[in-house]
């Protein structure tokens, strides 16, 4: 879907409100950690075989069906995802099976969080995490930005909350 | 201000009563010398008395001109200042034994986490009330010359007619109290579900032993027995349910003193607390068929990242257990004025998604039955399950009947439920973010769920005001309008909380609130503001989104052309603030 727009290119680092995409290789990193959980599937699966009766052949199909279906969803959903900043709120798209649109008004903008992990350092990425006073806050997370852009993000953001004056935060 | 003397025994009483219990029950069996063990215990409970000495003597709280301060701390010291505005509500709770001794717990919350702030264990009961009264009152003295600045306080004011309330002392007017008989009725609408649970549980373990006479037994006997259980089973709920209801709700009022409601609750653990209307997020109306026939309900109030009353009792969040239907809404349009709602339902055609899924349970239910069948040897009636199915689109007609949302002048309000059917109330300007959910199952419907998710703290128990499956485009429609009338409701209370504050200049940015530290870089913000603002207006390119671009083309002047109109409310918002 969307074959239009450059998939990929990483997302400008101006403020412009045009629809952003995630950098491609947040695809290596979900695939990576599929590959984790696979393998991890397939030890249990092994370990199960020790124990009780299998098939020699079952935490091999175990982990190459998770990994089946791992791959193409890291896929779908790299292509699924993508957000925005516009005057007024960031906008976020995202979800294979749910999918899920969030709108976060800047006046309700919270902080702002750059963040790398272990995996997300290993492939030169980082992720902008969002709050807002919400029961579900910190639920709004953007992977897959190259560092400086996670950090332009923030920036952006911070500067566009205070803007759009943080008063009536709660 | 010290704590009362009273507390040093009590809480030393507290902290060593478990282990003068253990130490009494190995000193009786034998294992070590009873000597030995009395021993241990003075020693245990003499140290305990010591610390508790020191905790007393360490404690100290006062009112300072806006900041209510607490000291304490015997290892390590804590000295803690809370701002008066952000105090949501200060509780006093008092127990059987608290009561016989004259002393009560204090617990002052404030937005920021889940933990209590300020808990002052434990004070003379008349301090207490003392407490709660001195800090409301300077929370409101604080909101009549630093109204502005704290939009907190200012956002209670418009809700009841701007500040004309202002407490002076103890004007408390009664809003509600409970009667004898509504007290008995709570108790009989209450059903604790808990014992069957531990049943359950305890029982599990159980089911060999029973399982070895169950065979040589008739069905008959099984039936009977089971139905028998299970019937005790129920009325023993219920009766502990109307128990701990009626102790908890006993002497239930609800005041209202200038912008705080008060309320005072308990039978032996005696629970006030005051809930300050101007942090209240969002109200719940509840009810269930038998009050809906009795034409009672519920009403709850939410107050950010906390709940009043929360004692970890059964059901104590409720602010009003049960009314008349008529005085809850009457109560609920005196803390936020909302309209007459007429709630759109879900399109028709959810109803037959509805009832396949029912018909997709008593499917499932059918299969239990028919493998219970199968390994008891006595036959049951297992197709019995199966005759259900006549109930599903009944029950899909009216779980779509009690669905709904209502957009009103300033608030949100959704319904959901036909068993526990709960009507939220959300203000515009309390909404945070607007979430579009669609599962794979929904969007072959064409239908989808918009949660509105405010700073209250039910959202775990997934008690968000949500919009559930409503139609696609309809979906589009509220998200945008929810976005909107959030901007322009804020922009609204902004402009108003700017004229307050050119009528009224003094010492407005005085108060020190230390939470927000977005509010005091406002004035960072102006200067961004002329430098950046020009590039970010330049660039109005709507926001797509990506789904929207194939499948139905119609859906696009809903998320497109609102991006225009978006701009008025924020302009609006900046000079206002601009002050």
């Amino acid at each position: 879907m969307n074959t239009d727009s450059p998939d990929e290119s990483p997302p400008p680092p101006d403020p412009a409100s045009t629809t952003r995409r995630l950098n491609p290789r947040i695809r290596v990193v979900w695939i990576l950690r599929s590959v984790l959980v696979a393998a991890l599937l397939a030890a249990l699966a092994a370990a199960v075989g020790r124990f009780v009766e299998t098939p020699r052949w079952l935490p091999a199909l175990v982990g190459g069906l998770a990994l089946a279906l791992a791959v193409p969803y890291a896929i779908v959903r790299y292509r699924r995802w993508s957000y925005a900043i516009r005057d007024d709120a960031l906008y976020l798209d995202r979800g294979v099976v749910t999918t899920v649109r969030t709108v976060v008004p800047l006046v309700r903008i919270q902080h702002v969080d750059s963040r790398r992990g272990p995996v997300e350092r290993a492939t030169g990425l980082a992720s902008c995490v969002v709050y807002t006073a919400g029961s579900r806050g910190a639920d709004v997370r953007i992977p897959g930005l190259t560092p400086e852009d996670a950090d332009d993000l923030r920036e952006t953001l911070k500067r566009l909350a205070i803007r759009a004056d943080g008063e009536d935060a709660v | 201000m010290r704590l009362s003397p009273i507390s040093v025994p009590y809480r030393a009483l507290q902290k060593a009563s478990t282990i003068l219990v253990a130490l009494f029950f190995v000193g009786t069996s034998g294992t070590i010398g009873g000597v030995v063990a009395i021993g241990i215990g003075a020693a245990v409970a003499s140290a305990a008395l010591a610390y508790e000495a020191a905790y007393y003597r360490r404690f100290e709280y006062e009112f300072t001109a806006d900041t209510f301060d607490v000291r304490s701390g015997v290892i390590s010291r804590r000295d803690r200042e809370i701002p008066y505005g952000r105090i949501q509500n200060v509780d006093v709770s008092r127990n059987v034994l608290q009561r016989l001794l004259g002393i009560a717990a204090v617990d002052l919350e404030t937005a920021g986490g889940s933990s209590t702030e300020g808990a002052i264990r434990y004070v003379s009961a008349e301090r207490a009330d003392e407490l709660q009264r001195e800090i409301r009152r300077r929370k409101a003295s604080r909101g009549e010359d630093g109204e502005a600045s704290g939009f907190e306080t200012a956002a209670g004011s418009d809700v009841d007619g701007s500040g004309d309330s202002i407490p002076t002392g103890d004007t408390e007017t009664e809003l509600f109290s409970l009667s004898p008989t509504e007290l008995a009725l709570v108790g009989a609408l209450s059903f604790d579900p808990r014992l069957i649970g531990v049943l359950a549980f305890l029982g599990s373990g159980s089911v060999p032993v029973l399982s070895g006479y169950l065979p040589t037994t008739t069905a008959l006997v099984v039936t009977i027995t089971g139905v028998i259980a299970v019937g005790l089973l129920l009325v023993a709920s219920w009766l502990i349910g109307a128990a701990v209801a009626i102790t908890n709700y006993y002497g239930f009022r609800l005041t209202r003193s200038g912008d705080d409601l008060r309320y005072e609750r308990g039978l032996f653990k005696r629970y006030s607390g005051s809930i300050p209307t101007d942090k209240v997020q969002s109200l719940t109306i509840a009810d269930n068929p038998a009050k809906r026939l009795a034409g009672y309900a519920t009403l709850t109030i939410e107050t950010a990242g906390y709940a009043p009353g929360q004692g970890g009792t059964y059901g104590s969040q409720a602010a009003v257990p049960l009314a008349r239907t008529d005085r809850v809404r009457e109560l609920a349009r005196d803390i936020e004025t909302f309209g007459d709602p007429e709630f759109r339902r879900p399109p028709g055609r959810v109803r037959v998604r509805y009832a396949i899924r029912y018909a997709a349970i008593v499917a499932v239910l059918t299969a239990v039955a028919f493998g219970v069948d199968r390994v008891i040897a006595a036959p049951i009636p297992w197709y019995g399950a199966a005759g259900l199915v006549l109930l599903a689109p009944v029950a899909a007609h009216y779980k779509w009947v009690h669905r709904g949302y209502w957009l009103g002048e300033n608030h949100l309000l959704t319904r959901v439920g036909f068993w526990k059917r709960e009507t939220r109330i959300v203000p515009y300007y309390r909404i945070q973010t607007v979430i579009d959910r669609r599962t794979v199952f929904q969007r072959r419907w064409g239908i989808a769920t918009v949660v509105a998710d405010t700073a209250g703290s039910g959202g775990f128990i997934g008690r968000d005001a949500a919009a559930l499956d409503v139609d696609a485009a309809d979906a589009d429609r509220l998200r945008e309008d929810l976005t909107v009338r959030l901007r322009s409701a804020l922009a609204d209370r902004r402009a108003r909380g700017a004229s307050f504050t050119e009528s009224e200049p003094a010492e407005t940015e005085s108060g020190e609130h230390a939470p927000d530290t977005v509010e005091n870089d406002t004035s960072d913000a102006a200067e961004h503001r002329t430098s950046d603002a020009a590039e970010n207006e330049a660039a109005t390119g709507g926001f797509r989104w990506i789904a929207d671009e194939e499948p139905s083309s119609d859906e696009e002047p809903a998320s497109d052309e609102k991006p225009p109109s978006d701009e008025n409310p924020s302009s609006d918002g900046r000079t206002g603030s601009d002050r």
